[in-house]
């Protein structure tokens, strides 16, 4: 293997995204560290089915708030745990690609339901016009 | 056995398309039997098809581009006849023919000739201007170049074997639907565009990752030349926007294939959902092709004026603020949909906005040529006619960011114009300022002055007379496609249009002329040095052309203007900076992946165009393996020696000595020239440290990692396309079943266990993985697909359950978007599966091998991406869908 395939040396300080630098604990702090995201996903997994179930101790209008919150929380447990983004300076370059990422998809999705949303309300659906063309006929 | 393919499908009726094909495929013919005559297939396979070097794929991409230009100009040439003629009668085109001749001169010109052609320049200058060897990821470069010539194989092939859309270039929904187009061509211009998106996204994550991960030593990210900036915002516009495209495409392709109702006027699909998706990314798309062509006149203004750029860094930002903010504007394109007033609003001012960074651009070049020597050769008048021609398409697209004035000008020639203003002046004129500016550098001559200034003055005079008279037309009221028309006053103006299309070809037919010449004078026009514009950024330190390696020891960069500082350090002590310390370099060997690839692509898409099933299959299980062999092989590098290196290298410096002692004739102003600023902190001594921090090019494993990252931030945007539309239908029930009547909380409970738990045992096998413990990793891999495995077994049985209940993707426009979403998501655990199994098998085979490891980490980082999609799905679709 040449000197370009070694691949523990890392000359940028900088980090594959994935990779988990594990301390002197090694095998065992990484087992600890997976265990803590899947108790933590699961946790969050089951707090979400159970809001949902029609629980009486949510307002029924936040419930899909809560949801959301708890989606999000659940996305960043993973991100961290399983695919160790970190804030370190080594993790620059990937945090600030996956903030351009979440940030395009925020655009589409809101946008897209911002702007439908308008030409639902000043258009007729063409679903409707439609219904109202067969009826007509 | 063929589908819908049958001898009705050639055009025999039709002489236009019947003859003009026959005309090409006897070209074709001729060429290839001349090829095989003369032996040049060994040369071709072994240096250009298989090649995997960037200028190589570079040029080739320019070679695409300029024969897709004679298409996309011949259509033109069609059209303006066609309208010329067609005052009171019905003109030489019938309509059905001339609905196909202006969708296929917008597909071609738009993803064919200006990406083709920009795609190529990147290609070819980014890796030379950054100092490096090659680009991140030279296989799939070849990939994405093979990709792109499937797509415009496909789409040719639709003048000869069945028919083109007859949609416009973006195939708008309905008339797009299979019920208004039922034909092949909607199928060809949809294949085409998946296939070309596919290799498309492809360079983008490709350059992303060079650019970032991938420099000389020295070369911090602000000491990169403007066009390595300008080029890393386009791709970024391609990993964000192309994913989009490719989301809302194959919805009309579910659509079509599958009657789904995405976007069919009945069972609550939306047509203006798809308008709206479809220029999310089509917004974007115009930077992407603007962009580097800003980039090749902020170079070529530069070096063609003697000084460095005015405001390198105002530059920047300008750059990436309109990278950002390309993705705000999009509503501009259907004011008159009928969103309502605060919207167009807000879409109509960020519009303005965006503006404003062209703006700052437009200035930052006036004040690099202000007070400096302008030299007017070839590529300098290309950007003084863009700056000229595109400020006048700019102010007319701030005139229709006004939405009030948008539902006048909107569809009429006024739009034609505009954008042909900012498309031929801004991105054509750049790429042909960037192909004679690189020319001598890709083939070691220049580029005929004389049929080039000639080529210069007939496109800018026949782009004014072709296109100003359709700004008339527009506020005459003339709309846009028109085949036949029967109002005198657009006749002259119609007729002054096609005079202006003659001049053009002029033009074309003086490049052409400029390329014969050129070859032939080539001893004439030959460029010694290797710098044969005075240049000041790092492809001109080497020689032209460049060897397959670029620089045989890679740069060491101290300042911006990286090569300027070598070169008049050189000419100020008269002589080359000592020789090198020469070692063994490492370069990626050919590969016919991306040839054999694009082979079964267009088979895929042949077939899929013709409904020939069977093909389908046989295209989709040879693009697999040939993959598999890909990721099979054991050297994908090979060693140059010292020796060699130094033996090429000296030719070089041998040039190089007598340019430098004045003996060649070359450029040497260092009495002229004042010297670099002293305020300006990018300059050389300017920092403690020479290199900047950066040292240089990443590892593998980091390159590979962050190439990969930028894949899955892709693919999430894909989802997001999914999604958006599954928000803006999921009410569109048409009455059939909704969601609290359908979905099943248990089985979707039970189902995100399973991923869970699979992320789990993928998270222990990476463990097992960095302790080299093979029995772990096997099985840590096996739980991992098991589990995967019970998750899709259990989501299609869900499907299956559903299906039977009459709640298939066809009953609502609901349920196709639950059953693209999800379905989506359980697509990409299947093919996670697929290459779970050949990755347990390398492991198996070759065991802890670097490349090995570093596929294990993109798998991981693949698997645990899918937890996160489906936390957003199981969320957001099941459980807000049945929440009280």
């Amino acid at each position: 293997m040449s000197e370009h395939d070694r691949d523990t040396v890392d000359r940028q300080e900088d980090a594959a995204p994935g990779d988990l630098e594990l301390g002197e604990g090694g095998t065992v702090a990484g087992v600890r560290n997976y265990l803590i995201g899947l108790a933590l996903a699961a946790g969050l997994t089951v707090v979400s089915f159970w809001v949902a179930s029609g629980t009486s101790l949510i307002y029924v209008p936040g419930v899909a708030m809560a949801l959301a919150a708890l989606a999000i929380g659940q996305m960043g447990v993973h991100l961290a745990f399983f695919l160790h983004i970190t804030t370190g300076p080594d993790n620059t370059n990937n945090v600030l690609a996956l903030a351009f990422g979440v940030l395009i998809v925020g655009i589409v999705i809101a946008g897209s339901l911002w702007i439908m949303y308008h030409l639902n309300a000043n258009m007729m659906v063409p679903g409707d016009l439609m219904d109202m063309h067969s009826q007509q006929g | 056995m063929l589908g819908r393919l049958n001898w009705s499908s050639i055009p025999f009726d039709q002489p236009i398309p019947l003859v003009t094909s026959l005309v090409v495929i006897a070209v074709v013919l001729a060429t290839l039997a001349w090829i095989t005559i003369k032996g040049h297939w060994p040369y071709l396979w072994r240096d250009w098809i298989t090649s995997v070097d960037h200028k190589r794929i570079g040029i080739m991409y320019c070679v695409l581009a300029l024969a897709m230009l004679i298409r996309g100009f011949s259509d033109a040439i069609l059209m303006r006849s066609q309208q010329a003629l067609a005052f009171h009668s019905q003109g030489y085109l019938p309509p059905e023919h001339f609905d196909q001749i202006f969708s296929a001169h917008g597909t071609i010109m738009i993803f064919f000739v200006a990406m083709t052609f920009m795609i190529g320049l990147m290609n070819f200058a980014v890796p030379l201007q950054l100092g490096v060897r090659d680009v991140a990821f030279p296989t799939f470069n070849s990939i994405s170049l093979w990709l792109t010539a499937s797509a415009v194989l496909l789409i040719n092939m639709s003048l000869f074997i069945g028919e083109f859309a007859q949609t416009g270039w973006l195939v708008y929904p309905p008339l797009s639907e299979l019920k208004f187009s039922p034909g092949v061509g909607v199928d060809y211009y949809l294949w085409s565009i998946q296939i070309s998106g596919i290799g498309t996204l492809i360079t983008g994550i490709n350059f992303v990752t060079t650019i970032l991960k991938v420099r000389a030593p020295g070369m911090t990210l602000t000491r990169m030349p403007i066009f390595c900036w300008t080029a890393l915002a386009a791709n970024l516009l391609i990993v964000a926007a192309f994913p989009i495209l490719t989301a809302t495409l194959g919805m009309l392709l579910l659509d079509r294939y599958f009657g789904f109702h995405f976007f069919t006027v009945d069972f609550g699909g939306n047509p203006m959902m798809y308008v709206n998706l479809i220029w999310a990314w089509g917004h974007p798309e115009v930077y992407i092709l603007i962009l580097p062509a800003f980039g090749v006149f902020s170079e070529v203004i530069s070096t063609f004026s003697g000084k460095p750029l005015f405001g390198y860094r105002s530059m920047i930002i300008a750059t990436m603020a309109i990278c950002i903010l390309s993705f705000m504007v999009w509503l501009h394109h259907f004011f008159t949909m009928g969103a309502g007033a605060d919207v167009n609003g807000f879409f109509g001012i960020m519009t303005m906005i965006i503006a404003v960074p062209t703006g700052v651009k437009i200035f930052n070049w006036l004040f690099t040529m202000w007070g400096g020597r302008v030299r007017f050769e070839v590529p300098m008048l290309w950007a003084l006619a863009f700056m000229v021609t595109f400020v006048i398409g700019g102010m007319t697209g701030v005139l229709m960011a006004v939405p009030p004035a948008d539902f006048v000008l909107h569809n009429s020639l006024f739009l034609v114009a505009h954008f042909h203003n900012v498309a031929i002046g801004g991105v054509l004129f750049g790429a042909f300022a960037g192909y004679t500016y690189w020319f001598p550098k890709a083939f070691g001559f220049r580029l005929d002055e004389a049929w080039g200034k000639a080529a210069f003055w007939f496109w800018l005079i026949g782009f004014y007379v072709a296109f100003m008279p359709l700004y008339v037309l527009g506020l005459e009221g003339m709309t846009r496609r028109m085949q036949h028309y029967d109002v005198a006053e657009w006749h002259p103006w119609l007729v002054v249009a096609a005079c202006g299309a003659a001049l053009i070809l002029a033009g074309i037919g003086c490049q052409a002329a400029q390329l014969v010449v050129s070859i032939r004078n080539r001893a004439a026009l030959r460029d010694r040095t290797g710098d044969p514009w005075d240049g000041r950024t790092l492809e001109w330190a080497t020689a032209s052309p460049p060897p397959a390696f670029n620089f045989a020891v890679m740069p060491y960069v101290t300042g911006a203007e990286a090569y300027w500082d070598i070169k008049q350090k050189a000419l100020e002590q008269r002589r080359l900076t000592d020789l090198p310390d020469y070692k063994p370099i490492e370069m990626p060997r050919n590969s016919p992946t991306g040839f054999v690839t694009a082979f079964f692509a267009v088979v895929t898409g042949f077939a899929l165009i013709w409904h020939i099933w069977w093909m389908v299959a046989v295209g989709l299980v040879g693009a697999f393996g040939t993959f598999v062999v890909f990721a099979w092989r054991d050297r994908s590098e090979y060693e140059l020696p010292a020796a060699e290196l130094a033996e090429i290298d000296h030719a070089r410096r041998q040039a190089r000595v007598a340019f430098v002692e004045g003996r060649e004739a070359g450029i040497t102003r260092v009495a002229a020239y004042s010297g670099p600023p002293k305020h300006d902190p990018n300059r050389l001594g300017a920092r403690a440290d020479a290199d900047g921090g950066y040292k240089g090019p990443a590892s593998k494993r980091i390159v590979t990692g962050y190439g990969f990252w930028v894949f899955l931030l892709s693919d999430f945007i894909l989802f997001s396309g999914f999604y958006a539309a599954y928000a803006v239908l999921s009410h569109a029930t048409a009455g059939g079943p909704t969601p609290q009547k359908l979905f099943d909380l248990k089985t979707v409970a039970i189902e995100t266990a399973f991923l869970l738990l699979s992320s789990f045992a993928c998270g222990m096998t990476t463990l097992a993985g960095n302790v080299r413990n093979m029995l772990w990793t096997q099985i840590g891999y096996f739980i991992t697909g098991l589990l995967g495995l019970g998750f899709l077994t259990l989501e299609l049985s869900e499907f299956g359950r559903m299906l039977a209940a009459g709640a298939g993707p066809g009953r609502s426009a609901f349920l196709s978007a639950f059953y693209a979403l999800v379905g989506l998501h359980g697509l990409h655990v299947t093919l996670g599966l697929l290459w779970l199994g050949t990755m347990m098998a390398q492991f198996w085979a070759k065991g802890f091998r670097p490349d090995i490891l570093r596929r294990g980490m993109c798998f991981a980082l693949f698997w645990h991406a899918l937890d996160i999609i489906w936390v957003g799905i199981f969320t957001n679709v099941y459980l807000l869908g049945t929440s009280p």
